[in-house]
């Protein structure tokens, strides 16, 4: 990380426009409008129309990610907030935790092998259901494209966001532990968000789901693309 | 000074990092050293070697922009334009598809856990 003009521009510009995309998010309350799709669209629109490379914006671009690393183990402040609800429920929720995230790599790795995607994809989508940070530092170690990773790690909040209140009706998980182990377990932050919308509960029990399923995804992500590729 | 008391505690989250990481270089671990420094950080809370009120304020206001972090990153999206108009728009729905299944199994597996030690604990009592 050098210290160049580029470096204070770029980080400047992407805590600019983050900060707008957060205030039109808190202005209308829409799901589409959530600031990390619209501050990306902002900016990948700005470094097209003015023909910057990415390479010259991530030289700002890495001081605003350098927060990511401390960001992960910060985690493990609100998940030691929520240790009696952790404890109390302890084997349901390891339960819930092991099969989504076991289901969540297998299905993804069976999936883009059966299409013919190269190594390099698979190793890509297999972090989709864990937290961002998780997800892109992840994907790095294992030989995924962080970048991509964290695109598809959005793809599968907004599924969580959009789908999931219609498949967990359909299954009939209708319990705080159901919905919100589902949710967090599948759909990290955004899952969490959604859970919020159903009661406290489901919401604390999202947030625990989402920290243990990055942590046991992290642990399992080089096993399974050690046994599936 | 809560400012003061802010900047320290991101300075010790910081600490935890870089020996996650180092412990990870130094034993080849397949995973990332902040996965470690989590596990480290978790820890110590659990068992009180370190205090939660000196790292609560720190955490909590890293957290409450964590989505700012990761915006460098999906801009890097810009480079993959021409991956999604070709076959690579079929990753689109396999993410879908996998999201649901790790839903319906993480939804499932933990309510029926629970209903059926609910209904244990029923006929013991």
């Amino acid at each position: 990380m050098a210290f160049t003009p580029a470096a204070i521009v770029f980080s400047v510009l992407t805590v600019a426009t983050y900060v707008i995309a957060n205030f039109v998010y808190l202005r209308f309350r829409k799901t589409p409008l959530n600031p990390v799709i619209t501050a990306t669209v902002a900016l990948v629109a700005i470094l097209i129309l003015f023909d910057i490379p990415y390479e010259t914006y991530m030289e700002g671009g890495d001081w605003v990610a350098a927060f990511l690393g401390p960001a992960v183990v910060a985690l493990a402040v609100p998940l030691y907030k929520h240790r009696e609800l952790l404890q109390k429920n302890l084997v349901p929720i390891a339960a819930g935790i092991v099969a989504g995230v076991i289901a969540g790599l297998v299905s993804g790795t069976l999936f883009t092998r059966w299409l013919g995607f190269t190594e390099e994809l698979i190793l890509t989508v297999l972090p989709k259901s864990l937290t961002t940070p998780v997800a892109m530092q992840v994907a790095s170690t294992i030989g995924g494209i962080p970048s991509l990773a964290a695109v598809f790690v959005m793809v599968a909040g907004f599924t969580g966001i959009l789908l999931g209140p219609y498949l967990l009706h359909l299954l009939n998980i209708d319990s705080p532990i159901g919905r919100g182990i589902g949710l967090g377990a599948s759909a990290h932050g955004l899952g969490t968000a959604k859970a919020f919308e159903y009661g406290p509960e489901d919401a604390s029990m999202s947030s625990v789901a989402m920290t243990l399923a990055a942590v046991l995804g992290a642990l399992l992500s080089p096993l399974a693309a050690w046994l599936l590729l | 000074m809560k400012i003061v008391r802010i900047i320290l505690q991101l300075l010790v989250l910081y600490g935890f990092l870089l020996i996650g990481e180092a412990i990870q270089a130094l034993l080849q671990l397949p995973m990332p050293g902040s996965i470690i420094g989590f596990l480290l950080l978790f820890s110590a809370l659990l068992l009180k070697i370190y205090p939660l009120e000196w790292i609560d304020a720190g955490a909590t206001f890293l957290l409450s922009f964590l989505s700012l972090y990761f915006i460098p990153a999906t801009v890097g999206v810009v480079d993959y334009g021409p991956l999604f108009s070709g076959k690579g728009v079929l990753l689109l729905p396999i993410v879908i598809i996998s999201t649901l299944i790790t839903m319906a199994a993480a939804g499932f597996a933990s309510q029926y856990i629970a209903n059926r030690s609910a209904a244990a604990q029923k006929e013991e009592s």
